[in-house]
């Protein structure tokens, strides 16, 4: 992970950034303590034609349906020259209230796509749920799909691509989670435990009990 | 009144001076001063120089001559009068009248103009005096007897090119395109034919015998001696190897030598006539290797009755006869069918192949959200820099042209 100010990488439990000590605390600091209401678009910028909102509507409809842990979100805007966008979406995850998400959809398991016209730059900030599924890897290839429509100005298509993109993510990562459980589920029957998600490590859940006797007793063979 | 005067007398005046004006113009030079000269090759009248070995003496004189004793009809300087009202037209066989030079027409009876046959003449008794026929020089000189060297050119040695030809009786490019056939026939005929081009009045010496000629040059492989005279195809002779003789019966060469020589019939002209025959040679020895190749006498009388072109083709048939004897050729249309087929399996193939990988890649590429909906699992994670929903995590990109990311 990597601190939304200074990009410099952070410690999974850190509660300040060890370079330049941003937190949240900061970022509350600058854009506010208080908490926002949302749009499920936000187009700030104004940039979005209405025929291109409607289509990203719809492609967001589909992915609530077909994810319904996750909340999809977007924000367009122009951003002052000392806020970048990655403080924004931390300070956004953090503090905004997103429109007509229902109670199952917190936003830990928010996938907020920015945007910024002024610097043109585009971004995804994930909540811890998101960023769990969601490798870095996997998010910028997708925003690098969506690169050619951005160029020309078509944003809506872009980020359109963005979020099918993301999908396809999900999905694969969603089978793959699933076939974990199968194996965890024979494994168990065999009383063969094993780790329950094939996650990274700092997102693993806790250890505890007879689960750590038994994985160390594993390493150790 | 007074512009109308002013007009009439600038009318009447004004052509005085130029009537006055004389032109100089050339004038022509007295007979004495200049050259004279005598206008022959038939384009005056010969009333106008009556002596014409006086004229073409002394040349100067036939102006003279003409001007001192003018023809009827024709003025002193040589211009011709018209003729007045009435005239009679002056009867050529008159003495004096206006004849022509250049050559004589039948008027004179002593020769008929070019192209047409001499006239008939018919004799007071009945009979005709016949005119003389032209006799057509011979287009080809006479040919020396082979004997000495030329018959050493021959016969002395065993011939190296299959067109034995020392007195080069035929055209050079055409002895070029046969040896280049029987050389080509060599290649890929069991038999070889050497053909020796002799003159139409020449004879083989009497003290050569052909046969065991043959036999001491070419007793190691078939071959095929052809003696050809020039222009004379029905002379024409083949000389084949004596097992070849002995192993088929008689007819079955002497329909090879027919057939050959109805080939050289066909034209007049002795480069084509050996060309013709060379080529027919070549395709009854084909079908001669084929009857050869049956194994008794009674196979091979039962496929001498059939022609070449009845015979089952071979495979094996060389090459050079499809352009001279496409009928012997069956096309392999199996084969043809085949490969046809073939290629319609491998392309179709390749297309199938094409078609399931695009439909994989379009598969794979889909954007589409579709299915069941899909439910994580739940996990715990620790917050960090004191968020409570997200702890930074952010992939960043930019969209400017000018920047790579």
């Amino acid at each position: 992970m990597k601190c939304p100010k200074c990009q410099r990488p952070v410690d999974h439990e850190a509660e300040s950034c060890y370079s330049c000590g941003y937190s949240e605390v900061e970022a509350a600091a600058i854009c506010g303590g208080n908490v926002v209401l949302l749009n499920r678009i936000h187009d700030a910028a104004h940039c979005l034609r209405k025929q291109e909102r409607d289509d990203l509507a719809l492609t967001l409809d589909q992915l609530e349906l077909k994810f319904p842990q996750m909340l999809f979100c977007v924000y367009l805007g122009t951003l002052p020259p000392h806020l970048s966008i990655s403080e924004l979406g931390f300070w956004l995850l953090n503090h905004g209230q997103v429109k007509g998400a229902e109670y199952a959809r917190p936003n830990e398991n928010a996938i907020l796509v920015l945007m910024d016209m002024n610097t043109k730059q585009i971004g995804i900030s994930l909540g811890y749920f998101a960023e769990s599924l969601i490798t870095e890897e996997d998010a910028y290839r997708a925003l690098m799909m969506a690169r050619p429509n951005l160029v020309n100005s078509e944003y809506g298509e872009g980020l359109e691509r963005v979020f099918l993109r993301l999908g396809k993510t999900l999905d694969r990562k969603g089978r793959q989670l699933r076939k974990l459980t199968r194996e965890q589920f024979h494994a168990g029957l065999s009383g063969n435990n094993g780790p329950v998600l094939d996650l990274p490590h700092p997102f693993a859940p806790p250890l505890t009990g007879e689960r750590a006797t038994m994985e160390e007793s594993l390493k150790s063979a | 009144m007074r512009s109308l005067a002013a007009i009439f007398v600038l009318v009447t005046m004004l052509p005085l001076p130029l009537r006055a004006a004389k032109v100089e113009l050339p004038t022509w030079e007295e007979a004495a001063e200049s050259e004279s000269y005598y206008l022959g090759g038939g384009l005056w009248p010969k009333a106008l120089i009556p002596d014409e070995a006086a004229a073409a003496r002394d040349p100067g004189a036939a102006n003279d001559v003409a001007s001192a004793d003018p023809a009827p009809g024709v003025a002193p300087d040589g211009t011709i009068l018209p003729t007045a009202p009435g005239a009679i037209t002056p009867d050529p066989e008159a003495p004096g009248a206006p004849r022509f030079y250049g050559p004589q027409g039948p008027a004179d009876g002593t020769a008929a103009p070019p192209g047409t046959r001499p006239a008939v003449i018919e004799n007071p008794d009945g009979t005709f005096i016949l005119p003389q026929e032209i006799v057509e020089e011979e287009a080809y000189e006479p040919l020396p007897p082979i004997e000495g060297e030329l018959s050493d050119l021959y016969f002395a040695h065993a011939p190296v090119d299959f067109l034995i030809d020392p007195q080069r009786l035929l055209t050079e490019q055409k002895s070029n395109d046969i040896k280049r056939f029987l050389e080509f026939h060599s290649d890929e005929s069991d038999f070889r034919i050497f053909v020796m081009a002799l003159g139409e009045t020449q004879k083989i010496p009497d003290d050569i015998d052909i046969e065991a000629l043959h036999k001491k040059w070419f007793s190691d492989s078939p071959t095929v001696l052809m003696l050809y005279y020039r222009e004379q195809p029905q002379l024409t002779q083949l000389v084949f190897n004596e097992s070849v003789h002995g192993s088929l019966p008689k007819s079955v060469f002497d329909r090879i030598l027919q057939n050959t020589l109805r080939e050289g019939g066909v034209t007049e002209l002795a480069p084509d006539q050996v060309e013709k025959m060379a080529i027919e040679l070549s395709i009854q020895l084909y079908w001669l290797s084929k009857l050869m190749e049956y194994e008794n006498k009674e196979e091979q009388a039962r496929a001498a009755k059939s022609g070449i072109h009845e015979m089952i083709a071979s495979p094996d048939a060389p090459e050079l006869l499809r352009e001279y004897a496409p009928g012997i050729f069956i096309e392999d249309t199996s084969k043809i069918l085949s490969l046809v087929f073939t290629l319609v399996i491998v392309v179709g193939g390749l297309a199938l192949m094409g078609l399931i990988g695009w439909g994989i890649l379009a598969w794979r590429g889909r954007e589409n959200v579709s299915g069941q909906p899909l439910l994580f699992p739940e996990f715990q994670i620790s917050p960090r820099l004191g968020g409570e929903f997200s702890g930074g995590g952010f992939v960043g990109m930019s969209f400017e042209l000018s920047e790579g990311t």
